[in-house]
């Protein structure tokens, strides 16, 4: 039976009397150079969905010159089926404050600022006190634990909407503009927040860069596949029995595994018809892989990917049609606005969808979103569009005879 | 230097060059929409997706960096699909129909929709075209309408606004489908503080941003036989208006444009160049008096009413250092509804004066209050094409004609005040004039041309001054120019156009989808400057008629009758919601 595996996971970690940041003592004592080897080595893969390796995203950030640099805590977590950053803002404050301060020591930045989802306001709390007290503990503010380094740390409440969870829309958003994506080149590590080099990591990332230090790299490092190391914090809902954020170790275990052991299977032993195993922006996974071993090569072997770690479990309670048309409509309504396929594809997705749902789907319509699906992955500027089909597009391949029947329509 | 090969064919581009360069070197056409090679990139229509060997998914190409041994295909079976696919929810996003609209468009001849569904090869739609919802037009300017259903979100317009003219009064809000571009507030254009340049309009691709038309008024007009209407027209439009017949840019059509508006009906033809050299005599007559005294130096000049109202909003405190001379435009209002109409022994109720200008804030400029009716209707050199078209008259078919006498005769120095620093040059050329004596021995101020958007030159006068003279075209700069002379930078003299080139490329000027702007610019520019090299009359305060003018009716510049009927005032506006 799978059990947890506890690396990140720990009990509430929120007063600073009750922690003296060994990871970030650590850290000064090692020096940049050597923080950047220790973070590489451990394999780290950032966890906010893109999977950039977090060691090079420093290296990046640390060679860069500039007066100013920054450091964000992306801590928007808009992606739909995700929660596991809430737990970490909740019940590992220190962990997270630790990870972004040994980033910013490393990178050699003097602001930082955590972006959080508006919606999150007891987080917003936590923070805004643990930072309060953190400043007069002098970990923040001039001079750290007699350091010579000084950093301080920012808390902007996000404005409520999911693109502002991508880097470039964040850095917008940020600056007080319209949240929507800036077009890359320029990276933010190079020209992110006011022009300046900008690092910028995921909640889980700075946590999981924190228990790196502490706990040391080859740990994480032993822990997890050769290409995926470590655990991941998965977020688990859907038509289970237990949902909730658990920790997995990558490949010690499937999803199946993951469903039965960790969340209880499937509410009133319905049937599982598929999995999102990511969050909204990846493929579904159907019942009949879900032997797939969780890590990023087993589910990319499967046709998906780790994405977030948000994990959703659709049974065959749920109506398609359902599902489908909430799917489009979510991206509709979140595309930003800026770019030509997300714009107007989402929005003809959505309509063509929602009409099938009293008039049925034909072959014809079907292709009609495939051909819009494909330009928006094709062309799309961010990550929004390129990927908002994802689960769309794989749900209609994989059930396509059953919508063009109308099994799924009133 | 960076070789790479675009659809199969070798290239070398400078580093830092994107592949949409690469491939215009090679005489591949990508299709774009939301590239402007004027404005920064934006990355939004993505059309001109291309397809980037070993890269997984397409690539914008005004995005892209060239890189070292790229193989690049930009019509590829993949990119084809994609851009139709695109085309069409373009199309399924805008308000677009043969029956409806684009038989009426404004933009008919130079919809870059069309240039697209023609580069691109579409022959067949699976959307259903048509907006979701009738969002309102704004009415509220005197010079410019928007129409929101035939925007494409393209951001031309807000980025030419903000980066080029410096004023952002368009900005994007909400998202998703709903994501429009608006005003401050909403509150339209005639309600912020739009300067009515019209750099939007001519920056747009589709037809959401056009003039106020005055076509129908001037129609009216014309055949009303109560009516006496003379026209006026400004020195741009004479190198531009053939471009609306299939002419190149920089053509100088002037004849037969003489000749085209008379067969249109107008009872006299007349030069705004005339009253060009009228503004001359005032506004040189005034910096003479005001750098002898001293008095709120830099003046700056008057006759671009873009920048009147960019001033008003902005710097308002330097209201005083506007020259009080009306524009040319005003001038020969002014002049027509006393002067001509007493000579001609017309009532000046009967009068209808009517401009053709490269710009669309001469619109509002008619319309101010300041300005009493002098003119009545102003019409873009597009407009004046469109009617000149409607009553089948092909302007590059006619024999040339000549200026009705009375107000049609001017000096080069008229001529170039289209051009960027073409005020200033002129003025040069007449306040040397005033206070020396006589003529400057090189009459060409050739430092004050082109197209550099900051500009100055020292001309010596006497012993004992040396003209300080700035110029700056196109209101960002004319904002910089602002700012130094805040910081105490010395000029006697700034000239400052609204338009970036000047009233070449006024936002009433035909637009050339085909060309960039620079391209279209220069070639304007190179018209006027061959008009003027080629008369014989060059010094505005040599102008026959202009001296008559005085000796029959306005005394002198600068006299008490000249102020009456020659100068106005400015109005403190400053920035909404600051
Ligand atoms: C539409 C969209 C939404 C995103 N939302 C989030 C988010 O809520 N949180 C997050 O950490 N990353 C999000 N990302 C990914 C970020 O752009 C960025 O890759 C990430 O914050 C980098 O951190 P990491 O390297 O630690 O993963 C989003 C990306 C896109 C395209
Ligand atoms: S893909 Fe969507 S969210 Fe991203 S830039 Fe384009 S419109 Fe905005
Ligand atoms: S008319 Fe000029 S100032 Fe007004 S919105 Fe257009 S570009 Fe901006
Ligand atoms: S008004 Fe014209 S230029 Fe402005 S966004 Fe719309 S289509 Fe583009
Ligand atoms: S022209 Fe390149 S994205 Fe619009």
């Amino acid at each position: 039976m799978l059990q947890e595996r506890k690396f990140l996971k720990g009990p509430e970690l929120r007063d600073i009397d009750d922690y003296d940041f060994p990871g970030f003592q650590k850290a000064l004592e090692m020096g940049p150079e050597a923080i950047v080897e220790e973070i590489s080595k451990s394999g780290l893969l950032g966890r906010g969905g893109a999977g950039f390796p977090t060691g090079k995203k420093w290296e990046l950030a640390y060679q860069e010159e500039g007066e100013n640099k920054y450091i964000i805590c992306n801590a928007d977590e808009g992606e739909p089926g995700t929660f596991k950053d809430r737990y970490l803002l909740d019940e590992r404050t220190l962990k997270v404050l630790e990870g972004i301060m040994i980033g910013a020591y490393t990178i050699d930045a003097d602001t930082g600022y955590i972006y959080i989802r508006g919606e999150y306001s007891r987080q917003i709390e936590i923070l805004e006190e643990t930072l309060q007290k953190a400043r007069k503990a002098g970990i923040l503010g001039e001079d750290i634990l007699g350091s010579n380094f000084s950093f301080d740390i920012k808390l902007v409440r996000g404005a409520g909407c999911y693109v502002c969870g991508d880097e470039t829309s964040l850095l917008n958003s940020l600056e007080g503009m319209r949240g929507s994506s800036r077009s890359k080149p320029p990276y933010p590590i190079s020209k992110g927040l006011y022009g300046c080099p900008t690092l910028v990591n995921n909640v889980e990332s700075l946590a999981c860069s924190a228990e790196i230090l502490n706990q040391g790299a080859e740990k994480f490092a032993s822990m997890g596949t050769e290409e995926s190391s470590g655990t991941k914090l998965v977020s688990l809902s859907g038509d289970i029995n237990f949902p909730g954020v658990y920790e997995v170790e990558f490949g010690s275990a499937s999803l199946q595994e993951i469903i039965e052991d960790l969340g209880g299977g499937s509410q009133q032993g319905q049937e599982i018809k598929f999995i999102i195993p990511g969050g909204l922006s990846t493929p579904i996974v159907p019942s009949d892989n879900l032997q797939a071993e969780y890590s990023y090569e087993g589910l990319q072997q499967a046709g998906s990917s780790v994405g977030s770690g948000g994990m959703m479990v659709i049974s065959t309670a749920q109506e398609l049609s359902d599902i489908l048309t909430r799917i489009a409509r979510f991206y509709m309504d979140e595309s930003c606005g800026t770019c030509l396929p997300c714009r107007e594809g989402n929005k003809q997705i959505y309509r063509i969808i929602s009409e099938a749902k009293y008039a049925g789907l034909t072959v014809d319509r079907l292709n009609l979103i495939q051909d819009i699906g494909d330009t928006m992955q094709e062309a799309a500027r961010c990550g929004l569009g390129r990927s908002a089909q994802l689960p769309i597009g794989t749900i209609l391949s994989e059930y396509k005879e059953e919508l063009i029947e109308g099994g799924n329509l009133p | 230097m960076i070789n790479l090969t675009v659809d199969n064919k070798e290239v070398t581009v400078e580093p830092n060059s994107t592949i949409l360069e690469a491939a215009s070197k090679v005489n591949v056409n990508i299709p774009t929409l939301c590239f402007s090679d004027d404005l920064t990139v934006y990355g939004g229509c993505r059309l001109c997706v291309v397809e980037v060997e070993g890269s997984d998914r397409l690539r914008p190409a005004c995005n892209t960096r060239a890189r070292e041994g790229m193989e690049v295909k930009t019509h590829s079976p993949r990119v084809r699909e994609v851009r139709k696919t695109l085309f069409e929810l373009i199309i399924a996003s805008h308000d677009i129909s043969c029956e409806l609209n684009c038989l009426i468009c404004n933009r008919q001849n130079s919809c870059q929709l069309k240039d697209v569904a023609e580069d691109i090869g579409i022959s067949r739609m699976c959307l259903t075209p048509g907006a979701d919802e009738e969002r309102e037009s704004d009415h509220s300017s005197h010079s410019v309408v928007r129409e929101p259903n035939k925007c494409i979100n393209c951001a031309r317009c807000i980025r030419k606004c903000e980066e080029i003219q410096g004023v952002g009064v368009f900005a994007q809000a909400s998202r998703g489908p709903e994501t429009k571009v608006t005003t401050f507030k909403d509150r339209g254009m005639g309600n912020v503080e739009c300067t009515n340049c019209g750099q939007c309009v001519v920056s747009c691709p589709t037809g959401a941003l056009h003039e106020v038309y005055h076509m129908d008024q001037v129609w009216e007009s014309l055949y009303d036989e109560q009516k006496h209407v003379i026209v006026q027209t400004a020195p741009s439009v004479r190198v531009a208006l053939a471009e609306s017949f299939g002419e190149e840019p920089g053509t100088i059509a002037t004849g037969q444009m003489v000749a085209a508006l008379r067969r249109l009906g107008f009872d006299r033809v007349f030069d705004t160049n005339f009253t060009a050299d009228l503004t001359i005599m005032e506004e040189a007559t005034e910096v003479v008096n005001r750098v002898t005294n001293n008095d709120n130096l830099p003046v700056l000049t008057s006759c671009s009413p873009g920048w009147i109202k960019y001033i008003e909003h902005f710097y308002p405190d330097y209201l005083q250092h506007l020259s009080s001379a009306k524009s040319p435009q005003q001038m020969f209002g002014a002049v027509a509804k006393t002067y001509y109409a007493e000579n001609a022994g017309i009532d000046p109720e009967d009068l209808v004066v009517v401009s053709i200008m490269p710009c669309t804030a001469k619109k509002f400029e008619a319309s101010r209050p300041e300005m009493n009716d002098d003119v009545d209707y102003v019409l873009t050199t597009r407009e004046a094409a469109r009617m000149l078209k409607s009553v089948g008259v092909d302007v590059c078919n006619l024999e040339p004609e000549k200026y009705d006498e009375m107000l049609g005769v001017s000096s080069g120095a008229g001529d170039i005040f289209g051009a960027s620093g073409g005020v200033m040059e002129a003025a040069v050329r007449t306040a040397y004039n005033m206070i020396t004596g006589v003529n400057l021995q090189e009459i060409e101020v050739t430092p004050v041309r082109g197209l550099e958007g900051l500009k100055s030159a020292e001309i010596p006068v006497t012993d004992d001054l040396t003209l300080k003279v700035g110029v700056a075209h196109g209101l960002n700069n004319a904002g910089i120019m602002m700012e130094k002379i805040k910081a105490g930078e010395e000029f006697h003299f700034v000239e400052m156009m609204a338009c970036p080139g000047g009233c070449i490329s006024g936002g009433g000027q035909p637009i050339n989808t085909e060309r960039s702007w620079r391209e279209v610019r220069e070639k304007r520019i190179a018209g006027l400057y061959d008009i003027d090299e080629n008369k014989e009359l060059r010094l505005s305060h040599e102008n026959p008629k202009i001296q008559k003018l005085y000796e029959e009716f306005l005394q002198e510049p600068g006299s008490s009758k000249a102020h009456k009927l020659l100068h106005t005032e400015y109005v403190t506006r400053g920035v909404p919601g600051t």
